[in-house]
């Protein structure tokens, strides 16, 4: 039996992640390590293209919470295998750190943790809070860790009015770190209104604009 | 409205179907106020776990603004609690409006439940405490206004008692085993509104959002869902109110076959469009409860509240709690906004 190329391989870890079938994106992720493909490569192009796909299908109403869910365990299955194999080079050293968690008061953290999947996908160092957290622990932590990046999320309107009191308090101390908001409640304009750099809609798209909120701050450095 | 006394007359003739010659606003669903609460000098965290607190909270809703009912408990963590669950109620001795969570499930796996139903759930938990404050209620208030509670439903419950990731997937993966553990829930539901009409509740709404079509599938709704909310709706007395926020769209004629009296939606439903898919069903709502009733003016209110009116519903209703520091003048407001258009949309 040939080996599988590379395309193949990526194709079967996309699809096993679309599909939810654990067991085929395990099957392709071993075979990555064992041909010596590069296992970046497969994490971002299969495993993370397919929760992109998984995103799309889920916004467009076809997937659902359950099926995202599904979709998440096989992307991490494979991972587990490949993340060990990623190579340590230039291009992808730490894209920076951020500290993550639901507000106090919230324990709804599934949206939360699709957003740190897709951070850790690419190569961020994330300090995840978990759910609950108390407002004051974000700021300590974004200065324990000095994080680039902090990220608040709330599934309900009545625990995401927490999310102002932390913008403002991390801004008193840092004037610097980018704030990102989420969560079902949450608007482009409510996170406009209460001054964070950065909404988002999903999860995806969060790390869409946590690359773009990092590349501004690289730029005031500069 | 308290102006012209009837309120209570109003909303229980609507409720059981008669003819009502206005709109009303009120909500089956805890809607208390700041402004109530400095009204008697309490601060949030005690309203949960005191009897008297808990009425008086509720009424002040009602006497502040002609809101019209007055609604008994506020948090989701009561039935949980009656089951074993423990429930954080933030009370740091401050003044920060925190709603109490469950802090300690039953389990973290759908499979590991093990459902200790209490021989008497009048004594479970805060039952007992619910239903004083209904009663308190009716004594101080039940000749002027319309009196609700309200539980989860099996869904959301089930939700509350084990991890919400292993629910989900197992509603997928595993859905029998899911489907045993709703139907125990709702047994455990009926057993539990029976205790609230008997303190004295005259309607009971039923909160299923966690099967809102923002986590769930219609088809999941129709499969796992609804013949659950059917069980308790056939086992309780009417007046009933069935309510799901979020996207209910596409469940909303579902929602009209669960046997509930009355639905109750959000601001992202489109009510003009459930009215045409369900002409003739009480349809309850859909005031958004922060974009509008909080960030916005008397001006943007009335203009909202009318725009509501005119899609049609039986009665306008918050979409979802109404957040405890909206501002009092939206509050009057949006019952100033009512007395105006509320008779003539019947007309």
């Amino acid at each position: 039996m040939t080996a599988q190329t590379r395309d193949e391989l990526i194709e079967q870890l996309k699809q096993g992640v679309v599909e939810f079938d654990e067991d085929s994106v395990v099957e392709a992720a071993e075979s990555v390590v064992e041909s010596e493909y590069d296992a970046y490569d497969a994490v971002m192009h299969g495993l993370a293209e397919g929760m992109n796909m998984v995103g799309e299908l889920f916004t467009n109403g076809t997937y659902f919470v359950p099926e995202v869910l599904m979709s998440a365990d096989a992307l991490y299955a494979g991972l587990d295998i490949l993340r060990p194999h990623v190579a340590l080079d230039e291009s992808r050293q730490i894209k920076g750190s951020v500290v993550i968690g639901t507000v106090e008061g919230d324990v709804h953290d599934i949206g939360k943790n699709l957003v740190k999947m897709m951070f850790e996908i690419a190569g961020f160092t994330v300090y995840d809070l978990g759910k609950d957290v108390p407002l004051d622990k974000f700021v300590e932590e974004q200065l324990r860790t000095d994080s680039e990046i902090v990220c608040l999320s709330a599934m309900m309107t009545t625990t995401m009015v927490g999310m102002p009191i932390v913008i403002q308090k991390i801004r008193e101390k840092n004037p610097n770190v980018r704030i990102m908001i989420g969560g079902a409640p949450v608007s482009a304009d409510i996170a406009d209104k209460w001054g964070a750099d950065g909404f988002a809609e999903n999860a995806p798209n969060a790390l869409e604009e946590a690359l773009r909120m990092v590349g501004t701050l690289k730029d005031l450095q500069a | 409205m308290t102006s012209d006394g009837n309120s209570r007359q109003v909303v229980l003739d609507l409720l059981n179907h008669k003819t009502v010659d206005r709109i009303p606003c009120f909500s089956g669903i805890g809607n208390v106020t700041t402004s109530g609460l400095d009204q008697y000098g309490y601060r949030f965290p005690e309203i949960h776990v005191d009897a008297e607190k808990m009425a008086n909270s509720a009424l002040a809703t009602f006497e502040q603004f002609g809101f019209e009912s007055v609604v008994v408990p506020f948090d989701m963590g009561v039935e949980a609690e009656a089951l074993g669950c423990t429930v954080k109620y933030y009370d740091d001795g401050s003044h920060r409006v925190l709603y109490p969570t469950i802090s300690g499930k039953l389990s973290d796996k759908v499979s590991d439940i093990n459902l200790n139903v209490p021989a008497d759930f009048s004594q479970a938990g805060r039952l007992p405490l619910v239903m004083e404050a209904i009663r308190k209620a009716k004594a101080k208030a039940g000749d002027r206004a319309a009196i609700g509670s309200w539980v989860l439903g099996p869904f959301t419950l089930a939700g509350q008692l084990t991890d919400l990731n292993d629910l989900l997937k197992n509603s997928f993966k595993k859905p029998e085993m899911v489907n045993n553990l709703l139907a125990q829930l709702a047994d455990v539901l009926v057993q539990i509104i029976n205790l609230y009409k008997e303190a004295g509740a005259d309607f009971i709404t039923v909160r299923e959002m966690g099967a809102t079509s923002d986590v769930v599938s219609p088809r999941m709704f129709e499969s796992l869902v609804l013949p659950h909310l059917r069980r308790v709706f056939a086992a309780v007395p009417s007046p009933t109110v069935l309510h799901i926020c979020g996207d209910t769209n596409k469940i909303v004629e579902m929602m009209a076959q669960s046997g509930a009296d009355a639905l109750s939606v959000d601001q992202k439903n489109d009510l003009a469009a459930s009215r045409a898919k369900l002409p003739e069903a009480l349809l309850f709502g859909n005031i958004d409860p922060y974009n509008l009733l909080v960030q916005g003016t008397p001006e943007t209110v009335e203009a909202g509240i009318h725009t509501i009116i005119d899609n049609g519903p039986s009665a306008v209703w918050p979409g979802c709690d109404i957040w405890p520091e909206v501002p009092p003048e939206n509050m009057k407001a949006l019952m100033a906004t009512m007395e105006k258009y509320g008779a003539e949309a019947k007309g």
